[in-house]
């Protein structure tokens, strides 16, 4: 259970302080931070102990979401539910930062006091707790669905035509209870990509993946989970394991791969669904490196990346590190040499399927070996790919119950994330 | 308008300003004035002085009516204006208050709206926490109790919790009373309730201990659906009750290996959060896998370490990564570690490579890659990963013993780079192990030797150790102008050996090294149990228990894995007894199928001949009575391999089918007064198990009575005392009939010879004849007295032992306390002690519990007590 929860700036300044158990002093807050900003990195942040008192945090929006517990509870709960809170928070205030905590705070304590009743969690669902708030949030500016048409996902830049703004989950829920609101629906299907490709041509590959918002999604048919469930041939899409979020209705599933679920107004994780090893698409990013000693024993790093993504597809951003030792003279190709970390950074802005970029790097390193040789590498990439998905997965169809009125607009995205993308050198 | 401008207003007169507003009559700016005290207190300011006197008339003002008003609104037509007057009232942490809450609570608990109940579930605990004695007293928990049948399920979560908070501070209460009924209340409940609420429950069955196999089935089977939750917390918690209660499962159904299939892709899914979740989430993994490895062991890949991830979730990988090592996937997990080692944070190398070393410690097979990998590694010449590969190999040669000397010159071409203590000693350990095959090793210790007075004492005592070969002169450099006391001691004393005996000399130092352990920083399998029970909690984080971290320790009950359930120890409590034996967990049972196999082994041949056996059976009639049934099982199937195994924490004498025949047979008196077989006394507890304590025995039969004939033998190195023998109920009624005749204490090497008499006169157990048998070293726990305990330790037990009485006296030694009394007569000490078992009444009322709750064992046989009277006052 939670003994008090509190929220702090950046900079450790108190925004939101609530004691529920009456087990310690609010001055721990201040040891709070001290704690933290004195962490070094090769400290675990996540459960710090003063005296009796254990503190679990996340950052969230440049905030600290601090809750602290005396008793052997679960970090696990707590850690979940301070992503929770925060993700309540947002969807009351509209955004996550300093300024909307502080507008908000009469909003938030409300907040407080009905997920939390004696640090035992209560609720969190947007949808149960409207019943019971009775503050009306306030907004820092006025929202303009026509200032955010330009920003595309996750801050980058995208075709304005086609793809959906980027705004709804940045409106409060309660904001849309006047009447007359139309309604939307967003589903982002949004896949992480973790691999890592050896020098020897085998590839370790993990995924991770999340959709957002609602109502009766058809999934592919082809859709299988497990590694034992192949059915048949062809472009089977075959996850290994997923979870789902409490309002899904999964009796449709099975039989048609339909979830059904009632969703409660703000941002859901509806679906989380995993893959590892095999991947039904050949990984997106290939790249050929080569790395020797040149006459003046300088290091050459010649590195060739080659896009495999079907033509026609452009990928936007791709800045690319590779972890590297030593100096430089000169880089040939408009690309960042950053010493303290050691890397070079290469930045791409937009990158077609089906091309080949290269790039030679010449770097003067003091006391080169062939042994230093070895140290070059790992190369990182990490880049955003709209509407491609890794597993395949598509969403077939998206229907509202009849009941609903009014007509609403249904938004449907992919993009893949590199959440780890190394290939060895 | 924004409310923002409440933290934005910091001017002179602010708190006057605060005052007034409060006390305005409007009550708009009453309520605006009370948000701008809330939010000056959550910045922190200082408004306390000035602004706690107003709110507290401003609360005040209410104060004569306002319980007045509290218990109205519980009556309130709007059940969210019910919940809100129970919540707030058990929020004013103010003791006089309860007795105003008791009746709206007790209302509010039976109220028809469960958004009511649940928040008066939750206020129980408040008051509890307040005023526990007023809560039993009205019945609080009783329908606390009641709400666990409620038909909501938000409502039984909320009890659950409440009552599992409750009987955390009650440890002895049956409160939450976990029977069949209440758990498939709960369990239904789980299915509906709010991702929250499934993490209450789940954490209250985990401390149900099912009757039987079949009852955790059930359980487990409704349980993992939860597994595949949204909710990490919730899945965390399903796969602790999953965890415990696989120890009930037979290994061998196909439930148990579906089950262990279905955890681990939960397990894994939740390595995609966040580095911290990820770290807790690997916390936890790492106990998991130290338990059961072949959960995980088919997913070696997802603990492979990402370039970005953080150190911390990086080590903890690593961690894993070894401890799921096979023969299987050792190739995969040293290119792994190879590609590790060229990494740029050097921490982390450093682990690596000695994660290299691990594995080839720990894969036997795999032990020459790694010791290729290892001088791939030294060839890059990278001054840290070089020093850390020979400390690697230096244990590497341990573990193979002359297997890979080829390696040597590699190693001695380095020389010159080390330069940390810790891999300069690990190459002279080298250099001296293979003198012999160095041909200048000599030499090679020179130069080291000349580097003498800056190294640190670690280096200097492995030298020691390892320049056997070398003339003494070696020594008389190094001891004559040594700080450090312990060094030169040791210098001397090899200086001396050398001197006088060189061959004494050479054994001493070339003794034969105790091999180095396979699997370096396991938990011990105690806590690791224990921890198990915490998977998901603060515990798990820390790898400790919570009795070392939570304030309050005596209140919470150790939890244990169950064990698998076995009829056999239900009868009797151990004898060993007393408080102690609760404290002993069984530390190490031994597994079935070990002593089986020892005791199969041997091998003991066909001792028995056909008509004996007919005869037994009529014998068994008369002596055993009850026991027929089971020895007739017993009889039609002499020579099978049991089929029920059942771990008990004590010896159950019956040994091999074939040997036992014939003990009974001799038992039954037929005819034969001595001689018949003995069967060769088999190991029925290896060292290994039991810290040192071997027991070997058989059954015999001199004169017409049977006989448990055991040697033990103590190769630990300490003394070993306290022995007791206990016989759970068995199936052939086989009890002692004296207690275990070994008085003196047992030193180490020494063995000792027992014949234990015992009869078939006990209860009998009807079940089929268990034949293996089970031994428990039966210690206390503490040490044995007499062994060395440290003296800070000593200090540490026994230093507050003057703070239990303050008319007694004490004088404490070393080895001995003495404990004072006196009067200026008799009769004052008289009155107060009466005679000497007055005395004893102190030893026991004062100083026992004192002993008891530090965990120390008063020898009472060594306990002395003497009466110093001072003759001329002496008036008895």
């Amino acid at each position: 259970m939670i003994s008090q929860l509190f929220i702090l700036s950046s900079k450790g300044d108190h925004l939101i302080y609530k004691d529920y158990r009456g087990e310690a002093g609010s001055d721990v807050i201040d040891v709070f931070y001290e704690k933290v900003t004195a962490l070094t990195g090769d400290q675990p942040p996540v459960v710090m102990s003063h005296k009796d008192l254990h503190f679990v945090h996340i950052r969230q929006g440049g905030l600290y979401w601090v809750a602290t517990t005396t008793a052997d509870s679960s970090p696990f709960s707590i850690i979940e539910f301070l992503n929770r809170l925060s993700g309540l928070v947002k969807d009351y205030c509209g955004s996550l930062s300093e300024k909307a905590i502080q507008m908000n705070f009469a909003l938030i304590y409300e907040l407080l006091d009905e997920v939390l009743d004696y640090g035992y969690v209560q609720m969190t669902s947007s949808d149960v707790l409207k019943n019971f708030i009775q503050s009306e949030a306030v907004s820092s500016k006025p929202f303009s669905l026509f200032d955010l048409s330009n920003v595309g996902l996750f801050g980058a830049e995208t075709q304005q035509n086609k793809v959906a703004p980027s705004s709804a989950a940045t409106r409060p829920i309660q904001s849309s209870r006047d009447p007359g609101g139309k309604s939307e629906i967003f589903v982002d299907v949004i896949e992480k990509m973790s691999v890592v490709i050896g020098s020897n041509v085998s590839s370790v590959q993990h995924q991770v993946f999340l959709c957002l918002p609602e109502m009766r999604i058809g999934l592919n048919e082809e859709f299988s989970v497990g590694k034992s469930q192949l059915r048949g041939y062809g472009a089977a899409v075959r996850v290994d394991e997923c979870s789902f979020h409490q309002s899904v209705q999964l009796d449709e599933f099975h039989s048609h791969r339909i979830l059904r679920l009632c969703p409660s107004q703000g941002e859901h994780a509806v679906m989380q669904y995993r893959l590892s090893d095999e991947l039904p698409s050949a990984p997106p990013f290939r790249l050929f490196p080569s790395v020797e000693r040149d006459s003046a024993g300088r290091l050459l790093m010649y590195l060739k990346l080659r896009c495999d993504l079907p033509p026609k597809r452009s990928v936007s951003l791709l800045p690319e590190g590779a972890g590297l030792s030593q100096e430089l003279s000169s880089p040939d190709q408009s690309a960042e040499l950053q010493l303290q970390n050691r890397t070079v950074f290469w930045k791409i802005p937009r990158f077609c399927g089906g091309t080949q970029l290269s790039a030679l790097f010449k770097l003067d390193v003091p006391g080169l070996s062939s042994a230093s040789l070895l140290e070059v590498g790992p190369v990182g990439l990490s880049f955003e790919l709209p509407k491609w998905t890794g597993t395949g997965l598509q969403i077939r169809f998206l229907r509202l119950s009849p009941v609903h009125p009014g007509p609403s607009q249904r938004w449907v995205r992919y993009v893949t994330h590199s959440d780890s993308y190394i290939i060895r050198i | 308008m924004t409310d923002s401008k409440y933290f934005t207003t910091n001017k002179k007169g602010e708190i006057f300003e605060l005052k007034a507003e409060l006390n305005n009559e409007k009550k708009e700016k009453r309520k605006e004035a009370v948000k701008k005290v809330i939010a000056a207190m959550t910045v922190g300011k200082d408004v306390r002085y000035t602004s706690r006197l107003d709110f507290e008339c401003y609360l005040g003002s209410f104060h004569p009516s306002i319980f007045y008003f509290f218990s109205q609104d519980c009556e309130d037509p709007n059940p969210l204006i019910r919940a809100l007057a129970v919540r707030t009232m058990g929020c004013i942490r103010v003791d006089k208050i309860t007795e105003y809450l008791c009746e709206p609570l007790r209302k509010c608990l039976k109220d028809e709206d469960p958004y009511v109940r649940k928040t008066a579930a939750v206020c129980v605990a408040k008051l509890h926490d307040i005023n526990a004695q007023m809560v039993e007293d009205q019945g609080f928990l009783d329908s606390l109790r009641d709400l666990i049948a409620d038909s909501n399920p938000m409502v039984v979560a909320n009890a659950v919790a409440a009552l599992s908070e409750i009987s955390e501070s009650h440890p002895n209460s049956n409160l939450l009373d976990l029977n069949p009924q209440n758990i498939n209340k709960l369990l239904t409940a789980l299915n509906e309730c709010t991702e929250w609420g499934q993490i209450f429950i789940l954490d209250c069955l985990s401390n149900y201990n099912p009757k039987d196999d079949r009852e955790a089935q059930s359980i487990c089977e409704r349980v993992t659906p939860r597994l595949s939750h949204a909710n990490s917390a919730v899945v965390l918690s399903a796969v602790k009750v999953l965890m415990k209660f696989l120890e009930l499962l037979p290994k061998d159904s196909d439930y148990y290996n579906t089950l262990l299939k279905k955890l681990s892709p939960p397990l894994v899914t939740l390595l995609s959060g966040e580095p911290e979740v990820q770290y807790v989430a690997l916390r936890n993994i790492n106990l998991i896998v130290q338990k059961r490895p072949e959960i995980l062991k088919q997913e070696i890949k997802v603990f492979f370490v990402k370039y970005n991830d953080p150190i911390y979730v990086k080590l903890e990988k690593l961690d894993i990564m070894i401890r799921l090592a096979s023969q299987a996937n050792i190739a995969q997990v040293l290119a792994e570690l190879k590609e590790y080692a060229t990494e740029v944070d050097v921490d982390f190398v450093r682990k690596a490579v000695r994660a290299i070393g691990r594995c080839a410690i720990k894969v036997e097979q795999s032990a020459e890659r790694c010791v290729s990998t290892l001088l791939d590694l030294i060839q890059t010449k990278v001054n840290y990963v070089v020093q850390e590969a020979i400390v690697v190999i230096r244990d590497i040669f341990r573990k193979y013993p002359n297997k890979y000397e080829s390696i040597i010159a590699t190693l001695c071409e380095n020389l010159d780079s080390l330069d940390e203590p810790d891999a300069r000693g690990a190459m002279i350990w080298i250099v001296g192990e293979y003198a012999e095959r160095i041909d200048n090793a000599d030499e090679l210790l020179e130069s080291f030797l000349e580097g003498f007075h800056d190294e640190s004492t670690q280096v200097s005592w492995l030298k020691r150790t390892d320049v056997q070969v070398l003339v003494n002169s070696f020594f008389s450099f190094p001891h004559q102008d040594s700080d450090n006391p312990d060094l030169r001691d040791r210098g001397y004393i090899y200086w001396r050996l050398l001197s006088t005996d060189p061959v004494t000399a050479k054994e001493v130092v070339l003794s034969e090294k105790p091999l180095i352990s396979e699997e370096t920083d396991l938990i011990e399998p105690t806590l690791l149990d224990e921890l198990i029970c915490h998977i998901g909690s603060l515990a798990s984080v820390y790898h400790k228990p919570p009795s070392a971290f939570v304030e309050g320790s005596h209140g919470i009950h150790r939890k244990h894995l169950p064990v698998q359930h076995s009829s056999i120890d239900t009868g009797e409590s151990p004898v060993s007894g007393g408080p102690a034996a609760a404290m002993d967990q069984p530390h190490v049972i031994p597994s079935q199928g070990d002593l089986l196999g020892d005791l199969l082994n041997l091998d003991l041949g066909p001792p028995v001949n056909v008509p004996q056996v007919s005869s037994m059976q009529m014998g068994a009639v008369d002596l055993l009575g009850g026991g027929l049934d089971s020895l007739v099982g017993q009889n039609f199937i002499p020579s099978s391999v049991p089929s029920t195994f059942a771990p008990s924490p004590t010896p159950a004498p019956p040994a091999v089918s074939s040997g036992l025949n014939d003990l009974f047979e001799l038992s039954t008196g037929m005819a034969i007064a001595t001689g018949g077989f003995v069967a060769p006394k088999a190991v029925w507890l290896p060292a290994v198990k039991a810290k040192g304590l071997e027991i070997s025995g058989t059954f015999s039969r001199r004169q017409g009575h049977m006989y448990m004939d055991m040697s033990f033998t103590n190769k630990a190195l300490q003394h070993m005392n306290d022995f007791a023998v206990q016989f759970n109920k068995n199936s052939f009624g086989v009890i002692p009939t004296s207690p275990l005749p070994i008085h003196t204490p047992l030193m180490p090497n020494q063995s000792i010879e027992v014949s234990l008499p015992v009869n078939t006169i006990g209860p009998v157990m009807k079940m089929d004849p268990l034949n293996n048998l089970q031994v428990q070293d039966s210690f206390k726990c503490g040490l044995p007295q007499g062994s060395v305990l440290g003296p800070k330790s000593f200090i540490l037990y026994l230093n507050d032992i003057f703070a239990v009485s303050n008319i007694l006296k004490f004088i404490m030694f070393a080895d001995d306390t003495n404990v004072f009394f006196s009067g200026n007569n008799m009769d004052e000490i008289i009155k107060d002690l009466v005679n000497v078992k007055g005395l004893h009444i102190i030893y026991s009322s004062l100083i026992l519990p004192y002993l008891s709750c530090s965990e120390i064992w008063g020898n009472a046989s060594k306990t002395n007590i003497d009466k110093l009277v001072k003759l001329e006052k002496n008036n008895l």
